[in-house]
């Protein structure tokens, strides 16, 4: 009994511990999964910002830059798109977020949450965008592509409707798991 | 008297036996002037339970659905053997690889689907995947069990296209909603809305004459060219099962 008793501490820890890789790897499989019924008009929230934002609050700007960059690579490597990134808006955004746990020492307010993760969505949605109408540019049609601008709207509105929900826990599971484990 | 009453209770009509007749004259009458509609509706009725049913429809549709395959299959050899006189490109019809699609983002600026077939069943990058209605997109990428499919939706596809009615080339442009746009290079192309789109016999990407989609909107706004709305035929947000094409290029 004392044994089986140990070994489920050890892995409670272990759980609490890496929580953060365990959260992290759910968002490459969501970005994929695509549900479509949490959709609307076809696109989907900016998944990444959820994770990216507890994350760089707790640990700062330059963490937050550098997953900011981990989380691009491993996005882009998902999507065919080879002419276009995601790497800047996400950079940004990380160092961004970041920066909010330097001005402010209160906790954010879940829906502040919602409107940041907003703007961070329209961050990056307004950079991708950029480099698709750069790389067409050359072409003399892309102005057609200025409808889908409904795209970035779609996301942001969808991005700042669940921040809330999702954020919060996230943060709160995050600061759970940084605190001191007695041994 | 009594010889007065005798000759009043013998009159024709006081005899239920005329009355008879006359009713059967009449009916037959109304028989007459009606064409018989009264006996082809009561024949209606009852032959109703041995009409032809449900069950020879059937057989009839099957026996035209053969029929159609059968025409087809002999227009296909057609086309392969007057391709192959005058030299053009074709599609090795042998080829199919079914795939079920087991992600998709159909949405925003990532077109994709990924399928569960990859370079260990032989799919190679510049496969075609076709879907119920059409043309899907190309296989850009693939893993050992899976292939990676850019749909004609996404910025980055760009194709070369037939509008068979006008027989004239166009490019088909992604533009990351769900109306890829179509490009003639000429102003005084005659391109109206419900025209049929499909892939170019020029085109070195893609074999020729798979349908692609309709024409749903005209813009004549510019200068020296007209572009199109595309509705397409193949809906990538609801299609489970493809086919990849191989391409002899």
């Amino acid at each position: 009994m004392g044994a089986n008793f140990e070994s489920k501490y050890l892995m409670n820890k272990f759980f609490l511990k890496k929580l953060y890789i365990i959260s992290f790897i759910f968002i490459p499989i969501i970005f994929l999964w695509h549900p479509n019924w949490l959709g609307f008009l076809g696109v989907q929230p900016y998944w990444p910002l959820f994770w990216l934002l507890p994350w760089s609050i707790i640990n700062g700007p330059i963490n937050g830059l550098l997953v900011g960059l981990f989380l691009g690579l491993i996005l882009d490597s998902l999507t065919l798109n080879e002419s276009f990134t995601q790497i800047p808006g996400l950079i940004f955004c990380g160092f961004l977020f970041g920066r909010i746990k330097l001005h402010s020492d209160f906790l954010l307010g879940h829906f502040r949450y919602g409107l940041i993760c907003s703007f961070g969505s329209f961050l990056c949605g307004i950079l991708y965008f950029l480099q698709i109408l750069f790389r067409n540019s050359s072409d003399s049609n892309f102005l057609m592509l200025i409808p889908s601008v409904k795209n970035i709207l779609a996301e942001v509105f969808l991005t700042g409707f669940f921040a809330p929900f999702i954020c919060s826990q996230l943060l709160r599971m995050f600061k759970f798991s940084r605190r001191k484990i007695p041994q | 008297m009594l010889g007065i009453r005798r000759i009043f209770a013998s009159r024709w009509w006081h005899k239920n036996k005329n009355w008879r007749f006359f009713a059967i004259f009449l009916f037959l009458v109304f028989v007459r002037i009606s064409k018989g509609a009264f006996y082809k509706d009561f024949y209606y009725f009852i032959s109703k339970p041995f009409w032809p049913g449900q069950f020879q429809k059937e057989i009839i549709l099957e026996s035209s659905d053969q029929e159609y395959l059968i025409k087809l299959n002999l227009l296909k050899k057609d086309n392969i053997r007057l391709r192959q006189i005058l030299s053009l490109q074709e599609s090795s019809n042998d080829e199919h690889i079914s795939a079920a699609v087991i992600s998709r983002k159909t949405g925003s600026w990532w077109r994709q689907i990924i399928l569960n077939k990859g370079s260990n069943d032989g799919v190679e990058i510049g496969n075609i995947v076709i879907g119920p209605g059409g043309l899907l997109g190309r296989v850009k990428n693939t893993s050992l069990f899976t292939s990676s499919v850019t749909l004609i939706t996404s910025p980055e596809s760009k194709l070369g296209v037939w509008v068979d009615r006008i027989q004239i080339n166009g490019l088909l442009v992604g533009l990351g909603d769900d109306y890829p746009s179509l490009i003639l290079y000429s102003k005084d192309a005659d391109i109206k809305i419900g025209d049929i789109v499909s892939s170019s016999p020029a085109s070195t990407l893609l074999p020729p004459n798979i349908p692609i989609g309709i024409v749903q909107s005209v813009d004549e706004t510019l200068k020296s060219k007209k572009t199109a709305k595309i509705s397409l035929l193949a809906k990538p947000h609801v299609i489970d099962w493809v086919q990849i094409l191989k391409v002899n290029i």
